[in-house]
């Protein structure tokens, strides 16, 4: 059994996204941010899903416990990784990126666009629906970070490293109105299943 | 819909244990609504304490016409057995919101005085400990600060047993209502109740935008019976009014939303009203509560024969509003209105969602909206019917 704990940072759709993936069949919990690593080694997790959250990430300096716990494990833990909204972010933050106040923030549903059908975005071209709800948006992405798809309003609603097993989108996949929410949790799972077998 | 990771008999049986362990030989009471939350959770505890459960139904005064009795009759009957105890209360909960404006703080004393009901009920009885219907979107709302949701203590901090002398059980609170449906069915729950339209533990108290006053909740009250009779039939996930005041905001930076609105739908500004109500209305925006303002829309008579709904339109144009104006949560489209009648607006509200989490607004057939709007009006106690089209996020489902 794949196990995938969720990274609890206090957003309303935490939960949700173990809900997600227990309906995938993965074993999945909430965890706080800051669980040490030998305790995901401990439960042997194949990956780690980190959620959203109310907080700001606009600063590095000015982080709430949870995020800076949350941005530490982030550059600690090798595992793939999957961020969402407000963790999105703080990836992009964290990994040398830029955040700030959205030009037009994006609450309800929003057309999201596909560039690039990258491993997580298999399958979603041209564009789908996404449910959102974010008032701050990455202005520009790390280096070795692509981007792979935009919204009117927001440039980078999902980016990858171009290496590495990490992945951000500004959307919310956990809510049942992103109906194509699903796919992207079963391409992050095959991303799993490829690093289990290397 | 798939539903896998969820085993309902696994599930009920791995509570009924637990919940053994937590009671050993004491008793308890279990807090019901008629909703399918207190009931799947009370049910759940009976298998587990069986005539050592005592369910009570609070008559807050805020529930609907005749639900007191209702519930009472339908929880009793043999295929259910929860024989209900009816703690008549309506005055006590009237008494503590009553000069209260601000959403939270009504909802705080609901609590309040909610648990002291329950914990002299549970003196009476010789009980220590308290079963009640949590569900997950109500802790998770709550410990988010979105809204205080009145069945929440020990998450938020407060201890019951030293606040009010009773410890609480909640079997279900990792469940969303998809789940808890699911579980009701399993525990053979009639298909009406465990379908139930969902009701808020506060009930009217929170549809009641505002300060809380008597003729606010009995036009509420004869509103709620119109809505849930003519949108009944839809098979809605959820459906209901509320009633806010006419008293608008005369800001000048407001004049700007107009121009939004008109813009945004192609209309003339001439053909399109706006006006912002002055009571705060509960949202979410960026994960962050935001109790914010209403906009009213109105759109010239005319016009809106000429375009029909503009369902696409008017999403576009309160999506703007909303994205523009930090200070809104919700937009709110005129059905009909009367010249003469009392300064007070009733909201119709429809949505579709699977666990409350989000919400998409209901494309209720216009001329169904209108035919609510006329039977509401012709009560004569308000002058304006409106048609909530904001989604969650960044609206609550509820209004306060």
């Amino acid at each position: 059994m794949t196990t995938i704990p969720v990274v609890y940072v206090k957003g309303q759709y935490n939960h949700l996204i173990a809900r997600r993936l227990q309906e995938l069949g993965v074993d999945s919990h909430l965890m706080p941010p800051s669980t040490p690593l030998e305790k995901f080694e401990a439960m042997k997790a194949d990956a780690l899903v980190m959620g959203g959250g109310p907080q700001s990430v606009r600063s590095l300096d000015a982080l709430s416990d949870e995020l800076r716990d949350a941005s530490n494990l982030m550059t600690k833990i090798k595992l793939p990784m999957l961020c969402i909204c407000v963790t999105h972010q703080l990836m992009a933050t964290t990994f040398g990126g830029t955040t700030n106040l959205a030009r037009k923030p994006e609450f309800g549903p929003v057309e999201v666009s596909v560039s690039d059908e990258d491993t997580i975005l298999a399958g979603l071209k041209p564009s789908f629906t996404a449910w959102e709800s974010h008032n701050d948006e990455i202005v520009a992405a790390p280096p070795r970070f692509k981007v792979l798809a935009s919204s009117d309003n927001c440039t980078v609603q999902v980016m990858r490293h171009e290496k590495m097993n990490l992945f951000g989108v500004q959307f919310h996949p956990e809510v049942y109105h992103t109906l194509k929410g699903a796919d992207v949790f079963k391409n992050f799972l095959k991303v799993v299943d490829d690093y289990k077998r290397s | 819909m798939t539903l896998e990771g969820f085993r309902p008999s696994s599930y009920v049986t791995s509570e009924t244990v637990k919940i053994l362990e937590t009671v050993g030989n004491g008793k308890a009471i279990a807090a019901v609504s008629g909703g399918v939350d207190s009931t799947v959770a009370a049910l759940v505890a009976k298998r587990a304490l069986g005539d050592r459960l005592f369910p009570v139904f609070i008559d807050t005064g805020f529930l609907r016409v005749g639900e007191p009795e209702n519930v009472k009759a339908r929880l009793g009957e043999p295929s259910l057995g929860l024989k209900i105890k009816l703690v008549k209360a309506g005055g006590r909960f009237l008494e503590a919101t009553r000069g209260e404006t601000s959403a939270e703080e009504k909802r705080k004393k609901f609590r309040e005085t909610f648990y002291q009901i329950l914990g002299e009920e549970a003196r009476k009885d010789g009980c220590d400990f308290i079963v009640q219907g949590t569900i997950a979107p109500d802790w998770i709302e709550t410990q988010g600060g979105i809204k205080t949701q009145h069945n929440i203590l020990e998450q938020v901090g407060i201890d019951a047993l030293s606040t009010y002398g009773f410890r609480v059980i909640e079997p279900i609170s990792d469940l969303y209502k998809d789940q808890v449906r699911i579980l009701g069915r399993h525990l053979d729950v009639p298909r009406d109740l465990s379908e139930r339209q969902p009701f808020p533990g506060p009930g009217l108290l929170v549809r009641c935008i505002g300060p809380v006053s008597k003729k606010k909740l009995d036009l509420l009250k004869s509103s709620t019976k119109i809505i849930e009779e003519k949108l009944g039939p839809f098979n809605y996930d959820q459906y209901f009014g509320g009633v806010i005041e006419n008293k608008f905001l005369k800001d000048s930076i407001y004049e700007s939303v107009e121009k939004t609105t008109a813009g945004a739908l192609g209309l003339p500004p001439s053909e399109t009203r706006v006006d912002v109500f002055e009571d705060r209305v509960t949202g979410v925006k960026g994960d962050t509560r935001s109790y914010g303002r209403l906009v009213g829309v109105k759109i010239q008579d005319e016009s809106r024969e000429t375009y029909g709904w503009l369902p696409e339109k008017l999403r576009l144009a309160q999506s703007g509003i909303v994205e523009k104006f930090a200070d809104v949560t919700r937009v709110a489209v005129l059905v009909k209105e009367k010249r003469r009648g009392p300064p007070l607006s009733v909201i119709v509200r429809a949505i579709s969602t699977r666990d409350f989490m989000t919400a998409a607004v209901a494309q209720v057939p216009w001329k169904i909206l209108k035919d609510i709007a006329e039977s509401i009006l012709k009560t004569g106690d308000s002058s304006r019917v409106y048609y909530d089209i904001t989604p969650k996020p960044p609206a609550t489902i509820e209004f306060e």
